[in-house]
């Protein structure tokens, strides 16, 4: 009995081990992608944040594409200057078509070096609607480019989305998460304090008085885009590339956070 | 600067579609297992019958798609259960395939010794079958409950494969308690034939169930709006094929390690030195297989890898690159442990037999190799850091580790793994023999001249993988493999010659090893069930809000996929339970060893 014992309190202790062992991994929970409701009188400015953070979210852009880094060994085409070649890739195809066309027939044509095998954007599993699809083309436009793109402006595929498919059932899942959770669970609060005290990051003590609501979405989804003086650039967006902030954070978990860094 | 965007969530209403169900369960459930019970097989049978169509139709709205439990998440009970019959299921399926080839070589050579070998393993199995009955009903009972419209969904697709199953259950039940009864009863040849039998009907059973859980990942066979058009190709998806033959082999791994595990703690309960060494003798034998089986399992998950991606690169990427590339950090360390413990138990084992003491100097090497290879194939590609270190990196990538957290490095590094516990193999199967052939000396350096130079290939084909693009350098790692085996067979076959008609050094006396190799023995069936048990669940887990990916979405409060953290807790928690019903079965399946109960004399 007494050897019994020992042999399962043994289990127990490599069991907690490796249990131990998952812990040190980073901890990251993936939500299902939330939808959008895209208001129709976005501008086309507009539609570039909006595109943005479809790509980040529900369109798993990113999960092959990178942004921004170039080089040989690239597994799929970077995105970096996709906004300045599109117009210029295909003969006759300008470059919101082009760009189009890789979101909803994306194996028609194949850059040169690079296997076939993108999923349509507007098919399950990923099932952007043709108002997300004309936000994202807005997004890579202005990679490198001048976004021209419009709610208004047609394209020879939409409307043949599988109608099961623009139904599909959109639920949260699970409670959402308060403010103040997000600023933990996005380790918001490793660099930026909330009562002056100077960190890796500035403090964001006073913030919502000093940066617009739009400032303030820029300020996370690219924040490279303005960096406050004494700060270095690329912290922020390693940090947030580490954890899988992009893949992560919902349309109402960024809401959440403006909200809530308005009101301090 | 841009203003923010006018975005607003839907919230509230559930919008129903046709296309899909919007089921409760979790996307992660993986709901049918090979094994499944018989009065599980007949419900789902009943089911079938009742909601079959003439034309299988999409799935319907549901008035009650999910239920739920008061105080615990219904994901992780059917979790926990999906895993636990598996465990048992894997356990039932392999321990004939191994058994039957430990009897043939005992009737072949006609040593009594592997007869009584493979009999011991097989008392493990009656107990077993009936916990994998048992855990089977709750599975399938815990499905028709809680995610009914998922169940009816995957019923009405597969709707005719039900009936087979259940009739190989009954005959799987037949020939297994006539190969255990049946022991000593028969003819050798009769004998033999009901587990050849037992195999063919357990091997059929797992492919069929396979065909359920597999068309999960990668659906085949069904329109966009998840109606049926080719039963052969649902059944026939991308993936079944790879996880029949991988499930196979890691059945036989995990079959051979809990085998390992009872004659362990059979030896630590010995009496005597004739038992020590009889369960002495099955510990390693166990080990062997487990080891043996493990050595192929990565080239078996590297074709599952590659149908994944064939399927849909960004399920694949979800899988490798994406949320789920840390846990692949921890299935490194899971199976760096199962590597370093499998030679540690083979050294450990060279020291009962004489003449091992000349080989005893090349186990420091041996283990340098093995650390280091642990040590890349457990490097991550970005690190966790603070601000100011990822400042003080350049990013998050570590300027050094960064290199040897990719591909390149790891493949390397398994193969390089993979060749030095083949080496330990090796070393302890030469351990008391000396080659007396003429050609012994040239044979040695030929075998060594192959491992050197398939040791410069595998490298240098990691390090030029730095160089070339994507594509070509994930074409690599297929050379790097057919190199790494084609070393192991001609290293093996020109061993066997070598040592024919040997000269003994020394005998092997078994039932003399320390206790520790013992633990050792546990250790790897722990690593080998949490492997499991956390392989498992990237593979439901891969396919995240979906229960049938890009057919049925999960729109459950479940649908979220959980930290790794937290599926390691429910891993942990599986692998203990699964060890308390496995002391069980090692405790019950000894009593018919044990003497009959006789009254005390007065």
């Amino acid at each position: 009995m007494k050897q019994a014992l020992q042999i399962f309190l043994f289990t127990i202790v490599v069991s907690a081990f490796y249990w131990y062992v998952s812990l040190w991994v980073p901890q990251k929970r993936t939500d299902p992608p939330a939808d959008v409701v895209i208001a129709a009188d976005l501008s086309t400015e507009e539609m570039v944040a909006v595109g943005l953070e479809i790509a980040a979210g529900k369109g798993t852009c990113f999960t092959c594409h990178t942004v921004g880094e170039g080089g040989a060994g690239l597994r799929f085409p970077d995105l970096g200057t996709i906004g300045a070649v599109a117009g210029t890739r295909r003969d006759g195809v300008d470059d919101v078509q082009y760009l189009a066309e890789s979101l909803y027939d994306p194996n028609a044509f194949v850059v040169e070096g690079f296997v076939a095998g993108m999923p349509n954007a507007a098919r399950a599993p990923i099932l952007l609607t043709d108002d997300e699809i004309l936000t994202v083309i807005a997004y890579l436009q202005s990679l490198g480019g001048t976004p021209t793109v419009t709610l208004d402006t047609q394209l020879e595929w939409q409307g043949q989305i599988a109608p099961a498919a623009t139904s599909a059932p959109q639920v949260a899942a699970g409670e959402p998460r308060d403010a103040q959770t997000l600023f933990t669970t996005y380790l918001c609060n490793t660099c930026h304090s909330l009562d002056g005290t100077v960190g890796a990051g500035p403090t964001l003590a006073g913030v919502g008085s000093r940066l617009s609501r739009a400032e303030l979405y820029e300020a996370i989804v690219d924040p490279d885009a303005t960096i406050t003086e004494g700060f270095a650039a690329g912290v922020m967006a390693a940090m947030q590339t580490a954890i899988g902030f992009h893949e992560q954070v919902s349309t109402a978990e960024l809401q959440s956070l403006i909200d809530y860094l308005a009101g301090l | 600067m841009v203003e923010p965007p006018n975005i607003i969530q839907e919230s509230g209403s559930i919008e129903r579609s046709p296309r899909r169900i919007a089921a409760r369960a979790s996307a992660w459930v993986a709901p049918i297992r090979p094994g499944c019970t018989l009065p599980a097989a007949l419900i789902v049978a009943v089911i079938a019958l009742l909601s079959s169509d003439i034309a299988v139709a999409g799935p319907q709205e549901a008035s009650e798609d999910y239920r739920a439990l008061p105080f615990i998440s219904s994901r992780v009970i059917m979790w926990v259960v999906a895993e636990l019959h598996l465990m048992f299921a894997a356990f039932v399926l392999a321990v004939p395939m191994f058994a039957i080839i430990i009897e043939f070589i005992g009737y072949k050579t006609g040593d009594k010794r592997f007869d009584e070998l493979a009999h011991d393993f097989t008392r493990l199995l009656s107990v077993s079958f009936s916990f994998t009955a048992t855990l089977g009903a709750l599975l399938t009972f815990g499905l028709v409950i809680f995610y009914p419209a998922l169940t009816e969904y995957l019923v009405k697709i597969f709707s005719w494969t039900f009936l087979p199953y259940v009739l190989l259950f009954f005959f799987e039940a037949f020939f297994l308690y006539a190969y255990y009864y049946g022991w000593g009863k028969f003819s050798p040849r009769v004998h033999l034939f009901l587990g050849v039998m037992l195999n063919i009907v357990g091997t059929a059973i797992m492919f069929i169930a396979n065909a359920w859980l597999s068309f999960m990942n990668t659906p085949n066979g069904v329109d966009e709006l998840g109606n049926l058009t080719s039963m052969w190709d649902a059944i026939n998806n991308y993936i079944w094929m790879p996880i029949n033959i991988h499930r196979l082999i890691a059945n036989m791994a995990f079959g051979g390690a809990i085998g390992a595990a009872y004659g362990a703690y059979k030896f630590l309960g010995a009496k005597t030195l004739e038992e020590r060494a009889h369960y002495d003798w099955m510990g390693y034998i166990g080990n062997f297989i487990a080891i043996c089986a493990l050595l192929p399992l990565p080239f078996a998950g590297y074709w599952l890898g590659v149908e994944i991606y064939a399927y849909d690169q960004s399920l694949g990427i979800t899988l490798m690159g994406g949320t789920f590339s840390w846990l692949f950090i921890i299935q490194a360390v899971l199976i760096g442990n199962l590597f370093l413990a499998a030679n540690y138990y083979l050294w450990l084992s060279m020291g009962r037999i004489g003449g091992a003491e000349r080989y005893q100097r090349f186990i420091k090497y041996l283990l340098a190799v093995i650390t280091v290879c642990f040590a890349v194939w457990a490097t991550p590609h970005s690190l966790v850091a603070t601000a100011e270190e990822a400042r003080a990196m350049g990013g998050s990538h570590h300027p050094v580790l960064n290199v040897l957290g990719v591909m390149s490095a790891k493949n390397t590094a398994v193969n390089l793994l993979i060749l030095t516990t083949y080496i330990s193999f090796l070393l302890y199967r030469r351990s008391n023999k000396v080659a007396t052939v003429r050609w012994a000396r040239t044979g040695n350096w030929v075998q060594f001249g192959i491992f050197a130079a398939v040791v410069i290939y595998v490298i240098f084909l990691g390090v030029y993988g730095y160089f070339v693009d994507a594509q070509t350098r994930i074409g690599l790692s297929q050379p790097q493999v057919l190199a790494v085996l084609l070393a192991m067979i001609s290293v093996t076959v020109i061993d066997v010659f070598l040592f024919r008609g040997a000269e003994k050094k020394g005998n092997i006396a078994w039932g003399k090893i320390p206790a520790r190799s013992q633990y050792a023995l546990f250790f790897l069936a722990i690593t080998f069930a949490w492997t499991m048990g956390l392989m498992g669940y990237v593979r439901a887990g891969m396919r995240q809000h979906w229960h049938v990916y890009g057919v049925i979405r999960d729109n459950s409060v479940d649908a979220f996929t959980p930290t790794l953290g937290y599926a390691g807790l429910v891993v942990s928690v599986t692998v203990i339970l699964f060890f308390l019903f496995i002391a069980v079965v090692f405790f019950l399946s000894g009593l018919s060893s044990k003497k009959s109960w006789a009254p005390k004399p007065e």
